[in-house]
């Protein structure tokens, strides 16, 4: 292979890593709010609220690392809402999750016809990884990026590590396969559900900053274009499980990536078809991650969208 | 100490100061929103109301934008009650548009209006049809989550309408712009109050819900998918088929959101584009919560949502208020009416100075 195509191919695979960070901080993040028992469907919300204060601190303080905690915090705030309405006053998830999305979306509309097309003053650095970024490969397409790339990585891992291996994730597990067995061990199930579920808030924010922060450094109306959804997805596709997230954020992330290098190239093919790939391929991955999901009798947390009522015997 | 406690029967005021308190909740919130930006909210509702109620011909707008969300609420209603979540009527609405738009395109204008309006609706509801029985067979057949493949084909319907208008379906004397050409005289939907673009398609809408209020109150398919909705067990153990239901549900649901696609580019725009306002499909899912599954009562919420989306485009052009302010208003009254559904099923009980009950038997 010619050196000029070694670049190409590790050019279009760091963009999907890239790509792919903005779908896995919010992928993992609605993994511990379903695992504690709260379907959350408003992450496009919660998303594009995080891409929008993400961008506007930014553009205002000029740091972007500012801009990408004040993102987090909008999408963890965002997610309180639903959290009161489906913990405290044990309403109908789907339809809140959805109120969420709405809310969101009108909310950056309504507040951000002034920043449109204002591109960001700075945005993050990229810094390489001593020795892990000489490895053949993995080492400029994983450890040539920014930090808060790395960050993802790192909030991946440890996550898992919580998980499975601590005894808070044995009891967020427990909150959304029995609330009342959970409450039996000891478990407060109001508190973990708020808590994992303002988590989850955080991450789709720091998602949907990292889009407007680092991968495309813009504010344009409604720009989260259904990665909240590709998120939710992707949960299923993890089978719950935040290291299987990577997996599948990255995956997408290449499919994006590759579909915006193809029109950039210029290839014949229209770019609304490109543009349908991620969702297509989605909605395609989903069916077989379904069907694997059934066949090894994994399933989603048991009490996932079940309100709990402590006083109801 | 304040706690919940469950009611016996849900009473019937509630359902209408609820959803009454969620809308002038809502209205405020948007109000305090309104005012963050700086500008008087006041002037912005009476700008709204006069853009949405005040004349005739502004009436008829607020009838017009209605008139999609009458149609897709009743099909939604269908599907809700047995707890499918459609939020695809998006991408169905699309599809019945683009179905019914290449009669108008392709066929001559010299075929009688009748015979042509008539394959235009037919493929309209064919066509939604065709977009949710996707997700009803995956549902059905393979447990997929119907939230997520239904949203994902709203998106795949939207580049498909994108592909067909920057391809061959675009009008070479668009000058470049994504229309269709125009739609001649035998494939428009004929307007049934002069002067205004009310047409025939609130006529589409009035039938429907009245259709659609039979098929829940007098028959069996009605029956059984109440049944499937509370408890899907106990509907298997009757030995009804759940499968079949959803299908069922999914193509009237489907057909009637792909009916509204052409009854806008059939009976408002006359031509295909890229904005024909699929956005009813999430509203509408707003209409038929507000109405708590009730087709009817639906239909009068539809004709205040369409009032608060006409005068949204007004304002948006006389005020600078930008659009999004619906949503905010529209996600507040759903938070509120969401979050008020405790109080059907429980009331509020102050404990003061009083040992602890154990609940049910308790009344005030």
């Amino acid at each position: 292979m010619s050196g000029a195509h070694h670049i190409v191919l590790i050019a279009l695979f760091s963009a999907a890593v890239q790509s792919g960070t903005t779908l896995l901080y919010p992928t993992i993040g609605e993994i511990f709010a379903e695992r504690a028992g709260i379907l959350n469907l408003g992450v496009e919300g919660m998303m594009i609220m995080g891409a929008f204060f993400g961008f506007v601190v930014t553009y205002i303080t000029k740091n972007p690392y500012i801009g990408f905690l004040a993102g987090v915090l909008a999408g963890g705030i965002s997610a309180l809402i639903h959290a009161f309405v489906s913990i405290t006053l044990r309403g109908n998830q789907v339809v809140s999750g959805l109120a969420l999305t709405i809310f969101g979306l009108g909310f950056t509309n309504f507040y951000g016809q002034k920043w449109i097309n204002l591109r960001s003053p700075v945005t993050v650095s990229q810094m390489s990884v001593p020795l892990l970024s000489k490895i053949p490969y993995i080492g400029p397409i994983f450890f040539k990026q920014d930090a808060l790339v790395y960050t993802s990585y790192i909030v991946a891992i440890v996550m898992w590590f919580i998980l499975y291996k601590t005894k808070v994730g044995v009891h967020l597990r427990a909150t959304g396969q029995n609330a009342r067995a959970a409450d039996a061990m000891g478990v407060n199930v109001y508190a973990t559900r708020y808590w994992w579920t303002f988590f989850g808030g955080l991450l789709a924010g720091a998602g949907g900053a990292y889009l407007t922060i680092a991968y495309a450094p813009f504010w344009l109306d409604g720009m989260t274009a259904g990665r909240g959804w590709i998120a939710i997805a992707l949960v299923i596709f993890a089978m719950w499980d935040p290291l299987n997230a990577m997996v599948g954020a990255y995956l997408f992330g290449g499919i994006d990536a590759l579909q915006l290098q193809l029109q950039a190239v210029g290839v014949t093919i229209p770019s609304s078809l490109l543009n349908m790939l991620p969702y297509l391929l989605t909605l395609i991955v989903i069916i077989i991650a379904t069907l694997i999901v059934r066949v090894k009798h994994i399933s989603a947390p048991k009490e996932l969208g079940i309100p709990y009522n402590r006083e109801e015997k | 100490m304040i706690r919940f406690e469950k009611r016996e029967s849900t009473s019937t005021s509630l359902k209408i100061l609820i959803p009454t308190v969620s809308i002038i909740l809502g209205i405020l919130i948007g109000a305090v929103a309104i005012l963050l930006k700086g500008i008087n909210p006041i002037k912005v509702y009476q700008a709204l109301l006069i853009g949405a109620y005040s004349s005739k011909y502004t009436f008829s707008e607020t009838l017009v934008a209605a008139t999609p969300l009458i149609l897709i609420s009743a099909g939604l209603i269908v599907v809700f009650k047995m707890n499918f979540w459609n939020i695809g009527a998006y991408g169905q609405y699309i599809m019945g548009a683009i179905f019914s738009s290449y009669f108008a395109i392709f066929w001559s204008p010299h075929i009688p209006k009748l015979i042509m309006l008539t394959v235009m609706v037919i493929a309209g509801m064919v066509g939604g049809a065709l977009w949710a029985i996707i997700p009803a067979l995956l549902k059905a057949y393979w447990e997929v989550n119907e939230v997520i493949s239904t949203l994902l084909l709203n998106y795949i319907a939207l580049f498909i309408l994108k592909f067909l208008m920057y391809g061959t379906w675009r009008d070479p004397l668009s000058h470049g712009f994504p229309l269709s050409k125009p739609f001649p005289d035998n494939a428009q939907l004929p307007r049934i109050i002069p002067h205004t673009r009310v047409n025939l398609g609130l006529i589409f809408g009035i039938i429907a819900v009245v259709v659609v209020w039979y098929l829940l109150k007098k028959t069996k398919f009605g029956y059984e998918i109440r049944v499937i909705g509370e408890n899907p067990n106990a509907a298997r153990y009757a030995g009804m088929n759940v499968a079949k239901n959803i299908i069922i549900a999914m193509i009237i649901s489907g057909a009637l959101a792909g009916l509204a696609g052409m009854v806008q580019v059939s009976g408002i725009i006359h031509l295909l584009q890229i904005k024909i306002n699929p956005d009813y499909g999430y509203t509408a899912i707003i209409v038929a919560w507000l109405a708590y599954l009730d087709p009817i009562v639906a239909s009068f919420f539809a004709v205040f949502l369409g009032g608060l989306a006409s005068g949204a485009y007004q304002i948006q052009i006389t005020m600078q208020v930008p659009f999004g302010i619906v949503g905010v208003i529209e996600s507040a009254i759903l938070f509120v009416l969401i979050g008020s559904e405790i109080f059907m099923r429980y009331r509020l009980v102050f404990d003061v100075g009083k040992k602890k009950h154990s609940g049910q038997e308790e009344t005030l």
